[in-house]
């Protein structure tokens, strides 16, 4: 792998910041980022570009609702945390990627 | 859902940009201000810190941009790529597609078409200011249940002096064919005499001069000397409205100066020509004639079962204070219903029976996508392991069918733009209003409901079958085709059975309406048509001036002699009322000497029919007993009679009628019953044949006759080319006199050509039906026999001989058949008890008309489960086997 930076597999996104706001509860988003960064071993490199609309697209789903709240230092920021639906979503998702990285790994296998 | 409700943001989203950008700017200041203080934490200098923060963060409007599109844009940028990706797709098996949009333009177009005919006559107001405030006002008589449009004078009178109810009433009166001069020239028009408000109830304005006025209205026994006329009529004497103001014409021996002309189009009553005002007043104070038609318009707020109690009090005190209302009430009847109510029941059974069509079309297509759906699994498997969600796939897959629809709703819509010239030409030529339908507002949207709802019906269920899909399953499925999926099959096979259900109840229709009309054919009408020629004519008399009569009698026998002379000619006679005519035919009451003369409403009735000698003769009449009026039955010698079977019958009952004496009202005199006739059924065939009195016109009887010809079978006369000889015999007996000329056959044709035109159309939509079905069935049991290829090599290789694989394959269709065909059998059923009032002489239960539909319908569809399973014993097994 080197030192390059592993591109976001698409779908997955998702996947993290609905894990990242379940595990960690209300959240801005550049919490999010960091902390995605932060698991990842700063192997992810987090474009804030990339995760708004991410955001906004979660939110519209009804998977993650947001408030305005003040962050640990005293500023106005967008505080996101999961919904009922987001939960339901996010149990889905962790089982479709394991069965598809369980699927890829057989494939893997199987063709060496 | 969840994509609905993510459309929805979307769209609040598009109204809502400056609030959302508001949102983003801050949150992304929020961001970078996080990112500088981390920056100075790990020890740069604070602007340095900053614009390290800023590269990291990015462009700051890109990612606004980014954000808005994701909120807006993205949903049609998305639906603008499904389209490019569907025509891509469709393109590739264009064969499919052009099919599916053939069914589709074709089912779809003849619902548009059939819709704008239901549109325009049933649903859209007719052409009056406030319509739907106009009522025809009737007499109900309360004995018998009867309703007739026909009022008495003295009535009207009396109900527009009491009404609250009503705005405005007025009557009208007269019929068609009057004789008129325009200049030298003699012709027949429709004139309709109306009292005063007549066009105030119509909310009518003059097209050119003016319309009637209460001066108009003639005082006492003076006649009106002024009339208007029709935009057309107008048109087509004078060339223009203005050149038709101010001019005089005849209209049955009455001068009339033309003083306005209506507005295009109006021509109520029916097809009116002209409006002449007239005293309701002056039209006899008897309360037992019925005269007049009359029609109201209600007062904006009045209710019309309202306006029936009023009127219904008003009638009661009547029928209390004269005798001759006894068992007389008024019933109150919508113009629209009344000028189109007889339609009705045919266009419903028309336009059920074309959405029907439409549904097996859309099973079928259904059927298709569902059979391509299938074949597809392996590219939707992948594209869904790639990443697409269900609702993309459902949606790529929606996109298809839409734009299928689309494609096939604009090619309806021209195909149906082409079927209503053809219904509009094909359609009985008095169906009214049928010269209004056009493709207007309702029908557009009509049609494109109808698209959307197919792509709904035929697009949905493949859609989500085929987001259904498990990946994983069907990749490692990998190529092999052995299996047909479950929930697939089943689906095809509710497709299946509907459109064979559909089909049988079509097919059941069709059969019951093409039988009774044939029995319709078959009536005995007791006269024969055929090689009659009908020649229209009138010479007016005014006021039953006796001379005048005389002149017109002489006149008419002296020409009937001289057309029996013409070679070919075998019989002539004259003859007030038409058979087969279109005029009102009314029955009155006669009287039997030495019999109690029975109470008004309650006594014996018939039509008085005045004929000249021959008649009997000329229409093939059997005279069952007595003998034909003759010449030498002149007004001075005893009075005589001939009646018809039927009044004989409920007259006399056993008793001989020969040598009673009947008349038709106290002031008439006593006739004597000469001869009894054979029945006739005049307009109607599906009706009994009335009672019928017939008189001589030679003792002066009846209006002025038309002249009815035979001509011998031997000769090669043609009774149409009798036309030019009739013209010229009249015009030297009287220049004056107007003539039309018509062939008794085509006016019996006339009579059937409603009972004709549904029974053609349901039946030309049936076979439709039944060979989609057929269809149907045909590509889904070749397609799934495709689909077995292999396990049927397997089989085959195994041992199965090729009865086997037939009864295999042909056993599973036969089965979902006998359900579809069960299940038609009692839809039929329940159908076939609204038909009733359309079925003539056939059971609406009729066991032979359901056999045979089975049996149709069931021949066809095993030929269509045969032939695919006969081909699958071709299947080579090796083959087969190695294909894959």
């Amino acid at each position: 792998m080197g030192k390059e930076k592993a591109d976001l597999l698409q779908g997955t996104l998702d996947l993290l910041v609905l894990k990242t706001v379940d595990t960690l509860g209300p959240l801005h988003g550049w919490g999010i980022a960091k902390r995605i960064e932060q698991v990842s071993q700063e192997l992810l490199e987090m474009k804030y570009g990339t995760l708004y609309p991410a955001l906004m697209r979660l939110e519209q789903n009804g998977w993650i609702s947001s408030e305005w709240g003040t962050s640990e230092n005293n500023r106005k920021a967008r505080f996101y945390s999961i919904t009922r639906q987001g939960r339901k979503q996010l149990t889905l998702e962790e089982k479709n990627w394991e069965q598809m990285a369980a699927f890829i790994a057989r494939l893997l296998g199987a063709t060496r | 859902m969840l994509h609905l409700r993510s459309l929805a943001s979307r769209c609040a989203a598009l109204f809502r940009r400056r609030e959302w950008e508001d949102r983003v700017a801050e949150e992304i200041q929020f961001c970078l201000n996080m990112q500088t203080e981390e920056n100075i934490r790990r020890g740069l200098e604070p602007p340095e810190a900053h614009a390290v923060a800023s590269r990291m963060l990015g462009n700051k409007t890109q990612i606004a941009e980014e954000v808005y599109l994701v909120n807006t844009i993205t949903i049609l940028e998305e639906t603008a790529r499904n389209i490019r990706f569907s025509i891509r797709t469709l393109r590739k098996s264009w064969g499919f597609s052009f099919g599916v949009v053939a069914v589709l333009a074709l089912t779809l177009g003849a619902n548009i078409a059939i819709f704008s005919v239901v549109n325009t006559v049933l649903l859209h107001p007719l052409a009056y200011p406030n319509s739907e405030r106009l009522i025809s006002v009737e007499t109900l008589w309360t004995n018998t249940g009867r309703i007739s449009q026909d009022v008495s004078g003295p009535d009207f009178l009396d109900w527009q002096a009491q009404t609250s109810a009503f705005e405005k009433m007025a009557v009208t009166q007269g019929g068609d064919d009057f004789a008129t001069i325009v200049g030298d020239h003699a012709m027949f028009a429709n004139p309709r005499y109306v009292s005063a408000d007549f066009f105030e109830v119509f909310g009518q304005t003059s097209f050119a001069g003016r319309l009637l006025s209460k001066q108009d209205i003639p005082v006492g026994e003076t006649e009106s000397s002024v009339t208007v006329v029709g935009h057309h009529w107008a048109e087509a004497q004078f060339g223009s409205a203005a050149a038709a103001i101010g001019k005089e014409i005849k209209v049955y021996g009455a001068a009339l100066r033309i003083v306005g002309v209506a507005v295009p189009g109006f021509r109520y009553p029916g097809s009116a020509d002209l409006w002449v005002p007239s005293n309701t007043a002056s039209g006899g104070t008897n309360r037992a004639q019925h005269y007049y038609q009359a029609v109201g318009k209600l007062k904006p707020d009045v209710g019309l079962a309202q306006a029936q109690v009023e009127l219904r009090t008003i009638a009661g005190n009547l029928a209390r204070q004269y005798p001759e209302n006894r068992v007389k009430t008024v019933s109150l009847i919508p113009l629209q219903e009344l000028l189109t109510g007889n339609l009705k029941t045919t266009l419903w059974v028309l336009m059920s029976a074309v959405s029907v069509v439409w549904l097996i079309g859309c099973a079928n297509i259904a059927n298709l996508l569902l059979a391509r759906a299938t074949g597809r699994t392996r590219e939707i498997a992948l594209r869904t392991a790639l990443g697409a969600s269900r609702v993309r796939v459902a949606m790529q897959l929606l996109t298809e069918s839409s734009l299928l629809a689309a494609v096939a709703g604009v090619g309806g819509l021209f195909f149906a733009y082409a079927l209503i010239q053809g219904v509009v030409a094909w359609s009985p030529a008095n169906l009214p209003r049928i010269d209004e339908v056009r493709i207007d507002k309702s029908v557009l949207i009509f049609a494109f409901g109808l698209s959307l709802l197919s792509t709904v019906f035929f697009g949905l269920v493949p859609a989500l079958q085929g987001s259904r899909l498990d990946p994983m399953d069907s990749l490692k499925q990998g190529g092999t085709k052995s299996t047909v999926s479950r929930s697939g099959s089943r689906l095809r096979s509710t497709l299946i059975v509907t459109e064979v259900a559909l089909s049988v109840i079509l097919l059941v229709t069709a059969g019951l309406l093409m039988q009774s009309f044939r029995a319709l054919q078959r009536v005995d009408l007791g006269f024969t048509t055929d090689r009659v020629l009908v020649a229209k004519t009138e010479y007016v008399v005014r006021n039953d001036d006796p001379i005048e009569i005389r002149a017109r009698n002489d006149l008419y026998l002296d020409l009937l002699d001289r057309l029996r002379a013409v070679p070919g000619v075998s019989a002539a006679a004259g003859v007030s009322y038409l058979p087969m005519g279109r005029e009102p035919r009314v029955a009155r009451d006669f009287f039997i000497q030495g019999r109690p003369d029975g109470k008004p409403g309650e006594r014996l009735q018939a039509e008085l029919h005045a004929i000249t000698p021959g008649y009997f003769k000329t229409l093939e009449i059997p005279l069952r007993i007595g003998r034909d009026f003759d010449r030498t039955d002149l007004p001075q010698r005893a009075q005589v009679a001939i009646v018809n079977n039927t009044l004989a019958r409920s007259a006399f009952r056993g008793e001989s009628p020969i040598g009673r004496h009947i008349r038709i009202n106290s002031k008439a005199p006593w006739m004597e019953i000469v001869g009894v006739a054979g029945d006739t059924r005049w307009q109607d065939p599906s009706r009994l044949p009335p009672a019928v009195l017939f008189v001589s016109s030679t003792q002066g009887w009846g209006k002025s006759p038309s002249i009815i010809a035979r001509t011998s079978a031997r000769s090669s006369l043609d009774e149409k080319a009798l036309a030019g000889t009739i013209r010229k015999l009249l015009h030297e007996a009287s220049p004056t006199l107007p003539v039309k000329f018509e062939a008794m056959e085509e006016m019996y044709d006339s009579t059937l050509a409603y009972p004709r035109f549904r029974t053609q159309v349901i039946t030309l939509f049936a076979a439709v039906a039944a060979l989609l079905a057929a269809v149907g069935i045909f590509s889904v049991q070749a397609y799934l026999v495709g689909q077995r290829t292999k396990e049927l090599a397997v089989r085959r290789a195994l041992g199965a001989r090729p009865a086997d694989v037939i009864q295999l394959i042909v056993g599973q269709g036969l089965r979902l058949i006998g359900i579809g065909l069960l299940l038609g059998l009692v839809g039929a059923l329940a159908v076939a008890r609204l038909l009733t009032t359309l079925l003539f002489e056939i059971s609406p239960w009729d066991a032979g008309t359901y056999l045979a539909a089975i049996a149709v319908l069931g021949g066809a569809a095993l030929l269509a489960t045969l032939i695919p399973a006969i081909r699958a014993t071709t299947i080579a097994p090796v083959i087969a086997l190695r294909q894959d």
